[in-house]
């Protein structure tokens, strides 16, 4: 939100004022539900599984790794990918049995329409990162604009990971994979590395509060899943408003 | 050590299997010996093709002769590493487990480095490696590199009686393709060719092929497959992306040190945002944004109307 204040009536005013007492005389502040704790649950086995999996298939990857840990070492790692591989897939998969509901809102909010001030949002993104002390981003939904592009891509590339993943992993087990298709399933698993490494990245950076703008939203995950009034409303403030006005999933505490 | 090159000239094969034995004697490789362990595939190439135990075979197709006296027409072919001077083998392992022998030219592999990823097998245009599922690593023909630098040239040169394989200098093997070719065309086999001389880059196993490249059951054109080139470009594209990113987070970083702003609350009776700290309405109502993109870059910005944010 911008810093230059609006004009309101003499009316509106009082009753601001009204309302910033009586929000002091409770001495509590307001939070919203972000995140169901299942989701929470799947963001975190999830996501360690995800850096394990970069971690050890680094082993692969890079060959100066590799050589220097000796093929012993990297045997086991590759065997521990597998492993590791494994839960990536199957926890997702489980929740989204477990709570069909919350993937499609989670799919609906990714191909939301994007208004106007979600491209706004998206032209100012980058300048942002660099200015953040001075740029002010419009107001968004339940998931920014860019939000939905980032995480977009890291489902795609998670999915692309997990399905070229089994794929490999079946086809030099259970069956003998034709040399030509393990190619193409070898460099889409690197292209889904690649997608990850970079989203990912950002993603942490942003997610964890790393950036100072950001501080605190390693909490939404990792945390109790709430998020204050106040970091709603800068981060996502169409929702944020529609939440408070309902009070549905509005915390005091 | 100039480079090496095995000869194989297939108007002198007989197709005794002399040569795929004494690869397994002396690369001490098995072969199934229990009774009818072995089972009838519908040719005699035994085993059908290349396997994790089996670094070399010899292939026999069968076509219709065109000489009333010769009904049947034979036309054998090697079926092992061709060591490739441009190898994606050598290029695509992560291990460093195949690597071309500078001294000889050979693609040699150290099972010892072998991580089992068989990403080789993936890259080769010959379809050659493949993998040992009871010693857990790849399998393909050395060259014999370990023989070649004692002076001895690979067991399979060693055991052809009829002379259908020899080894020595590369030039020396491709000069005396040349004279072959000659002789074979003079005798009228007009679709003989010489294999090896450009293929990948220059093979290290020069065929002269009696009845033309297919007909020995060789690749035409090998090339290194795209993808295999795009799975390499990979790696260096995703290292300098990742480094550029993480070099443009730690810039971001840096300029947001020391960044604060004002705590905000709703009220939702007026539809008022407003600053903890100050008291002011900074939005009233829900609606969409109306500064313009330059302005929100630069309303803000010291010196300007608004002044410093913080």
């Amino acid at each position: 939100m911008s810093n230059v204040h609006v004009q309101v009536t003499p009316e509106q005013a009082a009753k601001d004022e009204r309302f910033l007492e009586a929000r002091e005389q409770k001495g509590t502040e307001r939070y919203i539900v972000r995140h169901s704790k299942q989701a929470r649950i799947t963001h975190g086995v999830t996501i360690i599984a995800c850096i394990l999996l970069c971690v050890t298939g680094l082993f692969v990857f890079v060959p100066p790794l590799s050589q220097a840990v000796g093929a012993d070492v990297v045997f086991v790692i590759r065997m521990a990918h597998r492993v590791i591989g494994v839960v990536f897939v199957a926890v997702p998969l489980v929740s989204a049995i477990m709570a069909p509901k919350g993937v499609a809102h989670i799919f609906k909010n990714l191909f939301a329409k994007w208004d106007a001030d979600d491209k706004k949002w998206m032209i100012l993104f980058f300048p942002y990162l660099f200015m953040a002390k001075w740029i002010h981003m419009p107001d968004q939904s339940e998931v920014k604009s860019g939000q939905r592009f980032a995480d977009g891509m890291l489902w795609f590339a998670g999915a692309l990971m997990g399905v070229t993943g089994v794929v490999m992993l079946l086809g030099s087990t259970v069956f003998d994979l034709d040399g030509g298709v393990y190619a193409v399933m070898l460099l889409l698993h690197d292209i889904g590395f690649f997608l990850v490494a970079v989203f990912g990245m950002a993603h942490i950076f942003l997610g964890a509060g790393i950036f100072q703008p950001y501080r605190g939203t390693h909490r939404l995950m990792f945390g109790d899943g709430l998020v204050s009034e106040s970091d709603a409303l800068y981060h996502w403030g169409h929702w944020a408003r529609e939440e408070i006005a309902s009070g549905k999933n509005v915390i005091e505490k | 050590m100039a480079e090496k090159a095995i000869l194989f000239d297939t108007s002198r094969c007989t197709g005794c299997h002399a040569c795929q034995i004494a690869c397994k004697c002396w690369n001490n490789l098995p072969s199934p010996t229990g009774l009818n362990e072995n089972k009838f595939s519908g040719t005699h190439q035994n085993p059908p093709d290349l396997n994790g135990q089996t670094r070399l075979i010899m292939t026999y197709h069968e076509s219709e002769g065109t000489l009333p006296t010769k009904t049947v027409q034979w036309a054998f072919g090697r079926r092992a590493c061709q060591h490739c001077t441009d190898a994606p083998c050598a290029s695509i392992c992560p291990a460093g487990a195949i690597c071309k022998d500078e001294a000889t030219g050979m693609v040699t592999t150290d099972n010892s480095k072998c991580v089992a990823c068989q990403y080789c097998s993936t890259a080769c245009p010959f379809d050659v490696p493949r993998y040992d599922g009871v010693q857990g690593t790849i399998n393909k023909c050395t060259g014999c590199v370990d023989r070649i630098e004692q002076g001895m040239p690979p067991a399979c040169v060693t055991t052809c009686q009829p002379e259908a394989l020899a080894f020595g200098d590369r030039d020396e093997m491709l000069a005396e393709a040349e004279k072959r070719l000659e002789m074979l065309k003079q005798r009228g086999y007009e679709n003989a060719v010489i294999y090896g001389a450009e293929e990948m880059g220059g093979l290290h196993v020069i065929q002269v092929l009696k009845y033309g490249v297919e007909a020995h059951g060789q690749v035409a054109n090998p090339t290194v497959s795209p993808v295999t080139t795009l799975t390499n470009l990979m790696k260096p594209v995703t290292g300098v992306v990742s480094g550029v990113t993480v070099l443009g987070l730690a810039a971001m970083f840096g300029l947001a040190a020391g960044y604060k702003r004002d705590k905000v609350v709703y009220n939702a009776e007026t539809e008022d945002t407003i600053s903890l700290i100050t008291g002011d309405v900074v939005k009233h109502g829900d609606g969409q944004d109306t500064t313009s993109v330059k302005d929100h870059i630069l309303e803000n910005l010291p010196g300007k109307k608004g002044g410093d944010h913080e």
